[in-house]
């Protein structure tokens, strides 16, 4: 399966999904105003990509801000790996990256984990 | 253009206001990127309030965004994008983050309700309110997440205060203001 990419641009995050790896990148911001045309490509990429059992997936949210409509298809994609998961025998792991002063965006980490049946690794970085 | 217009009275009134920033237009994608770049330039002394001022920002906007009675044909959205102000001032310990649009007459009365609501729950409460609300699919005419208020409410650490001025027979204008420390504990 190819790999996906996109780059960042302003209010655009830059999306890098490698699929020998399984590291799948999602860092920077994400504010457009249209977030389900947007991420409509990105959950294409996943769901052919998680239609393959077995798969071990790290999943990296390095993001310094996105607004209220991206944080809807943030738990889309969260409700897809759980699903994955829990019904493809796949291995799932979330790294939440937050800048160590931010306390919204450790939060919001803490607030996905909660919500999902999915294990979060809350990383700080300076 | 209006020639009783005084840009030396426009100047002077929001200098005693204190905002240090005003747009009023399409509150289009690149205006959000200019206002972006100019807050993140400003606010180096504290990142975490500056990216909380900056959300504020962009939630507002896209209200305004999504949700203005009046609209302007974008030339590069090639849609009918609505048309707002924002503005954004600063007292000695926050700052204030306000817009204002025209609503709908028949829509006065859900936003309200709405952030009624809101303002009465506490953090907790909004947080729970929050995850309940993402969780939920949204409704049919909201265009955007349908999480903008509580998001606002959650950031200001403050009660979000609005008015809603009736100016027409179909339209109100509707002013929502965020207050944000600039010290975060």
């Amino acid at each position: 399966m190819e790999n996906f990419y996109i780059k960042a641009a302003n209010f655009i995050p830059e999306i890098n999904f490698n699929a020998d790896s399984g590291e799948l990148s999602i860092s920077g911001e994400s504010y457009h105003e249209y977030t389900q045309e947007f991420y409509q490509p990105v959950f294409e990429w996943l769901r052919g990509y998680l239609a393959t059992p077995n798969r071990v997936v790290t999943f990296n949210f390095r993001m310094y801000y996105y607004n209220t409509s991206s944080s809807r298809r943030f738990l889309e994609i969260f409700d897809l790996l759980e699903d994955y998961q829990n019904n493809h025998s796949g291995t799932i792991v979330i790294n939440w990256y937050y800048k160590e002063n931010d306390l919204d965006m450790l939060e919001s980490g803490e607030e996905y984990a909660e919500d999902t049946g999915l294990k979060f690794n809350l990383l700080p970085y300076s | 253009m209006n020639r009783t217009f005084s840009h030396h009275g426009f100047y002077s009134k929001l200098k005693k206001h204190k905002i240090n920033l005003a747009c009023q237009g399409m509150v289009s994608q690149d205006l959000l990127n200019l206002i972006a770049l100019s807050l993140k330039r400003k606010a180096v002394d504290n990142e975490f309030v500056a990216r909380r001022l900056f959300g504020v920002v962009v939630e507002l906007a896209q209200n305004i965004y999504h949700y203005s009675a009046e609209k302007a044909y974008s030339e590069k959205d090639k849609c009918e994008v609505g048309v707002g102000i924002i503005t954004v001032g600063e007292a000695a310990d926050s700052y204030m983050v306000s817009s204002g649009n025209m609503i709908e007459n028949r829509k006065a009365a859900g936003i309200k309700e709405r952030i009624e609501y809101i303002n009465k729950l506490d953090e907790e409460q909004l947080k729970t309110y929050y995850k309940e609300q993402r969780r939920l699919p949204k409704p049919e005419e909201s265009k955007g997440a349908n999480l903008g208020f509580i998001d606002l409410a959650r950031r200001s650490n403050n009660p979000l205060k609005y008015t809603i001025t009736q100016v027409s027979e179909q339209h109100s204008f509707f002013t929502l203001s965020i207050k944000i420390k600039k010290e975060t504990t």
